[in-house]
């Protein structure tokens, strides 16, 4: 019985349809660059760029995987602990990444296995890349962690800048523009690059083409956030958890579009007939920033015990709100598109930031933005041992959330990968305390006349 | 000037190692502006051609790390939570500004935290690219240019290309100074240990640049004309990795039957192995210098064709040390959390094992109090050696 009870909590019921249906898209990812190793054709190991590179590599005819979503797939069917342990072996600090630790295991494996994918590689293992796309965006393992992989793999490494100004610097005259001058100069140094290395030209018009269907599905992703705005609310994180995969992965597939528009019309029509995504929805709360992908079964037993919708989650993974009409007019070069739409994507929350005279306006300012949209009664933080850029910020957010608009947060430790850390029982008597806080901080807002 | 100088040569740096503000104090107490810093990275030559104080911000592994618990995580780098934490009770309340800087992940986050908790008069967050592609290091001159201009703002004048070049020669100064000051512990034994050689160094970071100039003068002079060396021990070691800015560290590794000769770190030789260039226009020399000289492996350089090429490219320089100053033991200090230097380890690893040496790893965590426990580990490590 508790076995049973423990293997039903590992994964999480979705409340929609057609977020059972999303794992389609990460298998497809990994199964379509295994078919492409087969057939000679080129792959790359990529880090989510926001759209950076991905999709130039995808014009050029590069299929791509992405080891820190294989790092959460192998954590949630449990399988990254002797990649971990392989890592560990090879002198890598325990402390760093867990999808790093989980990734570099794995590419000693392979270096074992003549580069090739290990027989017993979780779900069909990542295919052997010809090149990898690392970043400078977010944290500091998004390059380190691929050129440490040269130990094993020996292809080139591209390392994509993304300027982090302050807020403050962003507003200074000028700057933005020089910012997107800057990306759109290191993207042409990219495309020479690709081109060199797979000795092919780009055709820009298909570029063109997969921008434009990027443009298109974040959009509809985007609107998706909209319709979360409602009360109750029509879906919740353990959803999007599953449907953020196509959008951040695959957003020029037309499948991935189509499949927004389903999951558009789903959440519309629970929208319109005040359907919730949990039965009893007492508390929203906002989530940031990964979550236990071994547990996730979790958040359903809060919901059912205590009510707790999670209505807004994980900043990084969400689809961008739109770049300003004006700020295209007239721009047509792909590569501008790509570059503002990815810079948007990171300085998009900095009018918030001012407002609220805070830093940093990406990680920590979106929630500023949802607790008040989204009425938000409380932050579920989730500090991780091994993902840094999504734990650095989160006390700041949770003070900050406090001071301005009396949000209580509740911290609870976890991890992407190790199992260990996440004690569920400890948890469950904090989300216990936690709700009485947070009724305590409804009275609270209620005098002070906040809006929700 | 108050504060008449009663020290000279080491026993000076020794003064302002121990009490590393109270320069600054009696400075600011004169009229002098003082900005604290992040890292390497903010040219310390912009704030001197303003005649501002450039101080660099410190943690301190003797003091516990309290009040930043509820501020930063603990999973966060301890070198920069101990700075938030002492920051946060005072210690460096006499600030007139504050440049953060996109150095590493916890330098970044760090800076913004720190910019809504601890308010200075004037501040500035230095994005750094991390590559020194040619559109990078463009890029990082118009970022210097913002740096400048907030600063000439803030001091209500504007310097000159004359001023500045003259300020990156006082600086290149320094830096021809630390390199013959490391010259002297090219001998057996060395003729200045490593906990004095950070004593200097550290003093250099909390005083004018013209101050620092006189107090390495001094202590080349006086180490050169030492009667009583430090003791020959059998391991010459190279230290590389995350910084280390106390003593108590130092003595614990020469007390262990090591003499540190040469270190690789951010308050090591990084600041001050290569000179800037004195271009025609001086930010077109601080770019470059900053960007591509100086070597963090925060900035990632292109990888070679294999493995082993890709390893000479980015240590190669490891080598000359090796040489020079006859290595013969390497330890990588690998503060916990400092992600930068925890993803070198195998290849630097690989690299020196590779020149014959025999490597020591340790990940610390940035406290005195947890320090004597490290003893067996280089005393185990010397003994292999000796
Ligand atoms: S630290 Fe976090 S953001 Fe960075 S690579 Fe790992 S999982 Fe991704
Ligand atoms: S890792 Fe590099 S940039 Fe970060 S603190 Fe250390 S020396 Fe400075």
């Amino acid at each position: 019985m508790e076995a049973e009870r423990k293997k039903k909590k590992r994964t999480s019921a979705k409340t929609l349809q057609t977020a059972r249906e999303a794992g389609y898209f990460g298998k497809k990812m990994l199964q379509n660059a295994l078919k492409a190793r087969e057939e000679g054709r080129p792959t790359a190991w990529s880090m989510v760029t926001w759209w950076e590179g991905e999709l130039i590599a995808k014009a050029m005819g590069v299929e791509l995987v992405f080891p820190e979503n294989w790092g959460a797939f192998c954590a949630s069917v449990r399988a990254a602990e002797p990649h971990l342990d392989r890592s560990h072996g090879e002198g890598f600090p325990s402390t760093l990444c867990g999808y790093a630790r989980n990734c570099l295991g794995y590419a000693r494996n392979m270096a074992d296995n003549n580069l090739e994918v290990p027989p017993d590689a979780p779900g069909g293992g990542l295919a052997r890349p010809t090149f990898l796309l690392s970043s400078g965006a977010a944290c500091d393992a998004r390059y380190k962690w691929f050129q440490a992989l040269g130990r094993y793999l020996e292809v080139p490494v591209w390392t994509l800048e993304l300027p982090h100004t302050g807020v403050k610097e962003y507003f200074l005259p000028g700057n933005k523009e020089h910012n997107i001058r800057f990306i759109v100069s290191e993207l042409k140094e990219y495309v020479a690059f690709l081109e060199n290395l797979l000795g092919k030209k780009l055709d820009w018009d298909r570029l063109s083409e997969i921008v434009d269907q990027t443009f298109k599905t974040l959009r509809i992703a985007y609107e998706v956030d909209l319709l979360r705005k409602a009360v109750p609310s029509p879906m919740v994180a353990q959803d999007f958890w599953s449907i953020m995969i196509p959008h951040l992965y695959l957003p020029d597939d037309p499948e991935a579009y189509e499949f927004y528009k389903r999951v558009y019309d789903e959440v519309k029509y629970k929208v319109d007939n005040k359907i919730a995504a949990i039965p009893n929805e007492k508390y929203r709360m906002m989530f940031s920033e990964l979550p236990p992908w071994h547990t996730l079964g979790f958040f359903d037993e809060i919901a059912e015990r205590y009510g707790i919708a999670l209505v807004i989650e994980s900043w990084s993974y969400h689809a961008i709100p739109p770049i300003p009409e004006e700020e295209l007019e007239g721009v047509t070069d792909p590569l501008e598109l790509i570059a503002r739409l990815t810079y948007r994507m990171w300085t998009g929350y900095n009018e918030t930031a001012l407002e609220y005279g805070v830093d940093p306006g990406f990680f920590m300012s979106a929630y500023l933005k949802w607790a008040k949209e989204y009425r938000a009664d409380g932050l579920f933080c989730h500090p991780l041992m091994s993902c840094r850029p999504a734990t650095y910020t989160l006390l700041h957010t949770g003070n900050v959330l406090m001071d301005k608009f009396k949000v209580p947060s509740v911290v609870i430790d976890g991890d992407i990968v190790d199992l260990r850390v996440f004690n569920e029982e400890e948890a469950f008597s904090k989300v216990e305390a936690f709700v009485e806080t947070m009724d305590h901080y409804r009275e609270v807002r209620k005098k002070e006349g906040l809006p929700w | 000037m108050t504060g008449e100088k009663k020290n000279k040569g080491l026993a000076r740096a020794a003064e302002i190692y121990q009490s590393r503000d109270k320069r600054a104090r009696e400075l600011k107490a004169d009229g002098k502006k003082v900005f604290g810093y992040f890292c390497c990275y903010p040219p310390v030559e912009l704030m001197t051609a303003l005649d501002i104080l450039p101080f660099r911000i410190m943690g301190d592994m003797d003091e516990p790390i309290t009040v930043a618990d509820a501020y930063l995580p603990t999973i966060m780098c301890i070198f920069y939570r101990s700075c938030f934490d002492i920051a946060k009770k005072g210690r460096y309340d006499f600030f007139d500004g504050f440049i953060g800087a996109h150095a590493c992940d916890g330098a970044e986050r760090v800076s913004h935290i720190w910019r809504y908790y601890i308010k200075s008069p004037c501040s500035f967050f230095l994005d750094i690219p991390h590559t020194s592609h040619s559109a990078a290091i463009d890029f990082f001159k118009v970022q210097l240019n913002y740096f400048k201009e907030t600063l000439e703002e803030f001091m209500g004048k504007k310097t000159s290309p004359e001023r500045l070049k003259e300020a990156v020669s006082l600086h290149n100064r320094q830096r021809a100074l630390v390199r013959d000051l490391y010259d002297l512990r090219k001998s057996d034994p060395p003729l200045i240990t490593g906990s004095e050689t950070l004593q200097v160094l550290i003093s250099l970071m909390c005083v004018p640049v013209e101050e620092g100039n006189t107090i390495l003068e001094e202590v080349i002079e006086e180490v050169k004309e030492r009667k009583e060396l430090p003791e020959k021990k059998a391991c010459r070691l190279l230290i590389w990795g995350s910084l280390i800015d106390n003593t108590a560290f130092t003595d614990l590794i020469e007390s262990s039957g090591l003499n540190v000769v040469i270190e690789d770190t951010a308050i090591g030789t990084r600041p001050f192995w290569h000179d800037v260039e004195l271009t025609e226009d001086p930010m077109d020399g601080l770019a470059l210098h900053y960007l591509k000289e100086f070597r963090c492996p925060r900035t990632f350089r292109e990888t070679g064709p294999s493995y082993r090429e890709d390893l000479e490219s980015r240590f190669g320089y490891l080598k000359e040390f090796v040489k020079d100053w006859n290595v013969n033991g390497a330890y990588l200090n690998i503060i916990r959390n400092c992600d930068i230097h925890g993803y070198e380890v195998p290849a630097v690893r690989d690299y020196l094992e590779g020149l014959g040496l025999p490597v020591l790893v340790i990940e610390q965590d940035y406290s005195t109090a947890a320090l004597e426990p490290l003893r067996t580990r280089f005393q185990a490590f010397a003994e292999s050696i000796g």
